[in-house]
């Protein structure tokens, strides 16, 4: 057994196009923390407890790359099982703040879902690169979604609304990895979106353009294409004329049901603050300690979901965009990486990881610039908070790994 | 199984676009936001979290004329609590001591604080405290987590004496005051002025200007010091005002006259410096520091005493038989009538069908204009003005300052009423009044309408031959002179008259003469009115074995005769006055 999990691994390189951005975003990470951990002891600070959490972090890659990957493809299956069991085991454990997300014995505790994030992507992975003949698209299309949804729902009922999306998410570019043609893939997804987007007129037309624009590029029949148009525009107008028409408790239902950990009095005024933050950040931002919408608490949950409004209130554009650039770079090396290699399930393990870091950026950023609901979903490498950190962590100690293996 | 087969190039491009756009559409919303709207961002984070303050400029203090403090500064304090951090230690028993409020209500005010949605905003338990037991439960913050306090600027009153009508009290700026505000004096709402007295008239120079400055505060308004990078603008102090009131002598006549409704003024003449200046019933003006309770307010307002009104300056009175004494300077100046020619005062006068009567019914005798005023005889004066010119002595009442404004530096002085022949033709019709009018006029009665300020600038002048000055209270003010032309032997005429009046043993002033060296001259004056029994006054002044003078006019209302009770309060007075006036230091 052993050896199937570990291996001797002669030369370990260093990958720095993946390792040295997460290694840059973890640093800026512990400024922003610095600059939110003033006037607390260090001891007690979060600045503290995320310099252990990304020393422990690092650790955690250098023991990774003497894991072999070839195991989590032999036992990709019984992986998902436990998971599935483990997620069923939380309805059992104590709600904490309203959520049953945690195992705990004694005084550990376990978040499976967390671990699920990597266990769905192994799995999809091992599934898909299984597949010899793609013709039989709805029965692997099927298949595919199954076995996100199925702990999706799970841990969409703890609730995690941001997770359950994450899983759903992460089989889109997937799915497009092993060659399925991105019009299905964009049929699927589109009604999801077109229903979000009529949220705001501005963000309708825009989803208008690109729709266009993906069914330009990716060549349907036109009466196919046309079709997916006019449902797609129908349902946005129509989500939204059901939306207006309802009463306000309807609505109320409606969004708990979605997300009942919302807080109807206070997203709308945290979103408020976070944009508040983040425009008065202006260029070059109000300097290192000097947000006051920080500071002043004005700002919620600002070393978590919304750490980057920090960044955004005390770096302004400037320090977003040194961000941005960083997470492109990682996503870019990560998937230039993932077409190299050979080994399919190596090459989607990396995609998947690559969408999972990229859903978490583009959604926790677009929360705290008020263009997508709250959803509790942190930034990587930069929120505070061990778990999701780990989560990373290894996530990119494996991808350094498959990439020594594999290239 | 494994596959070895390279992923088309074109996936990962396409991936990547895919990925890029995504970030570019979140690039234009942090444009949008930091560079298109900054400003609207800016304005409104700064609206968040940066807030002015009022650093309030200390009022100036009001002094006597001998530099003892009248008027301090004392701020009063409002206790507040945040609700959410009230912890389990909270000591409610010591804080329901300290202000007088049950535990259980405390303890029900924080529970449902707590449950509130604004449990971080301070909730106001106690308006007014003072500063002792401020400072106590300062002390004992730890054992009160939660509360704080903010201050209110507030005037407290030193000295011995009440002096309400002449200090003033302040009052709370509201929206209507606003409105009304000249903008010079830079008021905000919920800062205090000065709503009447001295504190009114002298507003622009006690008050100051409040200062400002920019504070951070928090999410729960807690504060987090000065904005270094905004302007400061420190508060400058109101200056101090010196009054002419002698308080000592304020208070006596204060404790003397407590019980009567009625003025009292005592001033001195050859400057024009008000020393006394009273108006009974008055108020503590101690419980009008900070707003005033609309109870306390409206019981004030409507008491039949009118306790607020001013009587001294602003309260109208027929001044009764002082006002002979125009009539009586009338003849002297007029060659009309001979002031030793006798009349015969039976008592009685009949004019046409009506009957006027001399207060004494038995009738004085023979009587010339020195003994008239002695004995304050009417029949005398009802046959004199008919002798006389009424214009001429409309006049006179006039360059003695009555009908109008002494201009004392007090708000709303009233201006009084002499009647004229064309205010008589206004209000009666030029056949509806006739010499039966002019007959209550000059004993004082009628139409004609005086302020106590205006009674005693009258003997201000007669005591000083003439050359007086404005009566003020501003110890530094300007010194406006007040001049009267008569002849000498008319101010000598009429100091002998009125020395007569009180030292004579028949005179009627006689109640008012004192036992020490100084000499005491005056008129007593009994006016008739249609509130009940006649008010009582004397004027009079007093001259020290130096040589220094004080005049005073005791009016109280329904006292009844002019010789009873106004002279005996006059007689105590003037004695306190001869005992102590070198105490009175003279300005300059």
């Amino acid at each position: 057994m052993i050896k199937k999990i570990f291996q001797t691994s002669g030369n370990i390189k260093i990958y720095w196009m993946v390792l040295l951005p997460v290694f840059c975003l973890c640093l800026i990470s512990l400024i922003l923390l610095k600059s939110t951990s003033q006037q607390i002891e260090f001891l007690n600070s979060t600045l503290f407890k995320q310099i252990i959490w990304v020393c422990i972090g690092m650790l955690v890659i250098w023991l990774l790359q003497y894991v072999r990957i070839q195991f989590f493809y032999e036992y990709g299956y019984y992986f998902y099982a436990i998971l599935i069991l483990l997620l069923i085991l939380t309805f059992f454990m104590p709600s904490v703040y309203g959520a049953r997300r945690w195992i705990m014995a004694g005084p550990f505790s376990f978040q499976p879902s967390e671990a699920g994030k990597l266990i769905v992507i192994f799995t999809i992975a091992k599934f898909l690169s299984d597949q010899h003949n793609l013709s039989q698209i709805l029965k692997i299309m099927g298949i595919t979604f199954l076995l996100a949804i199925v702990p999706a729902i799970l841990v969409f009922k703890q609730p995690d609304l941001g997770t359950a999306m994450i899983y759903v998410a992460i089989t889109f570019p997937m799915l497009y990895w092993v060659g399925f043609r991105p019009f299905y893939l964009f049929v699927i997804a589109a009604p999801v979106v077109s229903i979000l987007a009529a949220s705001s007129l501005i963000i309708f037309y825009i989803w208008i353009i690109i729709m266009l624009g993906v069914l330009f590029f990716s060549r349907p029949k036109l009466w196919q294409g046309v079709m997916v148009f006019v449902l797609n525009i129908s349902f946005g107008t129509l989500t939204s004329f059901i939306w207006n028409h309802l009463y306000e408790h309807q609505k109320e239902r409606v969004l708990t049901f979605l997300d009942p950990m919302r807080d109807p009095m206070g997203t709308g005024y945290q979103i408020l603050q976070s944009i508040t933050a983040v425009g008065s950040g202006g260029l070059t931002g109000k300097g290192w300690g000097h947000g006051t919408q920080t500071h002043l608490r004005f700002l919620p949950v600002r070393d978590t979901d919304f750490i980057l409004s920090v960044a955004g209130e005390e770096f302004g554009f400037v320090g977003i965009i040194v961000i941005l650039i960083l997470f492109s770079t990682l996503c870019y090396w990560m998937i230039t990486y993932a077409q190299k290699i050979t080994n399919k399930f190596a090459s989607l393990s990396i995609v998947g990881f690559t969408a999972l870091l990229f859903v978490h950026i583009f959604i926790n950023m677009a929360m705290t610039i008020g263009i997508f609901p709250v959803t509790g979903l942190p930034a990587p490498f930069i929120s505070y908070g061990g778990t999701f950190l780990l989560t990373c962590m290894v996530l990119i100690g494996l991808t350094n790994n498959i990439l020594n293996q594999n290239i | 199984m494994r596959s070895y087969q390279l992923i088309p190039t074109k996936r990962k491009t396409t991936l990547i676009y895919v990925f890029l756009v995504l970030i570019i559409l979140l690039s234009f919303r942090y444009v949008d936001l930091q560079i298109l709207n900054f400003g609207k961002y800016q304005d409104r984070a700064n609206a968040n979290s940066i807030r002015q303050i009022i650093l309030n400029a200390p009022r100036g203090i009001i002094f006597d004329r001998k530099g003892i403090p009248l008027v301090e500064n004392r701020p009063t304090y409002d206790l507040m609590l945040i609700p959410v951090d009230v912890t389990d230690h909270f000591d409610y028993d010591l804080l329901s001591k300290k202000t007088d409020i049950p535990p259980a209500e405390l303890q029900r005010v924080v529970d449902e604080g707590k449950r509130s949605i604004n449990r971080f905003r301070p909730k106001l338990i106690k308006r007014h405290i003072n500063f002792e037991v401020m400072s106590n439960l300062e002390e004992h913050k730890l054992s009160l987590p939660g509360i704080i306090f903010t201050e209110n600027p507030a005037r407290t009153y030193v000295s011995d004496c009440n002096l309400s009508h002449t200090l003033g009290y302040l009052r709370i700026v509201s929206e209507n005051v606003l409105r009304q505000a000249p903008l010079n004096l830079n008021y905000t709402l919920d800062d205090v002025y000065g709503a009447a007295g001295m504190e009114k008239t002298y507003e622009p120079l006690l008050r100051g200007n409040n200062g400002l400055e920019y504070h951070r505060v928090d999410i729960y308004s807690r504060d987090h010091g000065v904005v270094r990078d905004e302007d400061r603008y420190p508060p400058i102090s109101g200056q101090s005002l010196q009054i002419t009131i002698d308080s000592k002598l304020q208070a006596y006549v204060e404790s003397r006259i407590s019980g009567h409704r009625g003025a009292v003024i005592v001033m001195d003449p050859t400057t024009g410096e008000i020393l006394v200046f009273t108006s009974s019933p008055d108020y503590s003006l101690n419980t009008f520091v900070g707003p005033i309770p609309s109870e306390l307010w409206n019981s004030l307002n409507k008491s039949p005493d009118r306790p607020l009104v001013n009587r001294g300056s602003n309260g109208l009175y027929p001044p009764g038989s002082t006002f002979k004494l125009i009539a009586a300077s009338l003849i002297m100046e007029s060659d009309l009538i001979n002031p030793y020619y006798n009349v015969q005062c039976n008592g009685s006068y009949t004019l046409g069908d009506r009957v006027f009567r001399c207060w004494n019914t038995a009738g004085h005798g023979q009587v010339n204009l020195k003994t008239a005023i002695k004995y304050s005889c009417n029949i005398y004066f009802y046959r004199a003005i008919q002798g006389l010119i009424f214009s001429e002595w409309s006049d006179m009442a006039s360059r003695y300052g009555f009908g109008k404004k002494t201009g004392i530096d007090l708000p709303y002085e009233a201006e009084g009423i002499i009647p004229t022949e064309a205010y008589l033709n206004e209000k009666y019709t030029r056949r509806g009044w006739s010499i039966g009018n002019l007959l209550s006029f000059v004993i004082g009665q009628g139409d004609v309408l005086a302020t106590p300020l205006q009674v005693i600038q009258m003997v201000n002048l007669i005591s000083t031959n003439g050359h007086t000055y404005q009566p003020h209270l501003n110890i530094f003010a300007e010194k406006v002179p007040l001049n009267l032309q008569l002849k000498l032997k008319t101010w000598t005429f009429l100091q002998d008259a009125m020395f007569d009046v009180v030292n004579a043993p028949d005179g009627t002033g006689k109640n008012a003469k004192i036992q020490t060296n100084g000499t005491v001259r005056g008129k007593t004056g009994t006016s008739q009115n249609p509130h009940g029994d006649p008010h009582s006054s004397f004027l009079g002044y007093l001259t020290t074995s130096e040589g220094d003078t004080f005049t005073l006019y005791v009016l109280i209302e329904n006292g009844g005769k002019g010789s009873g009770i106004a002279a005996s309060i006059a007689k105590d007075i003037f004695t306190y006055l001869d005992a102590t006036h070198t105490t009175i230091a003279v300005n300059d």
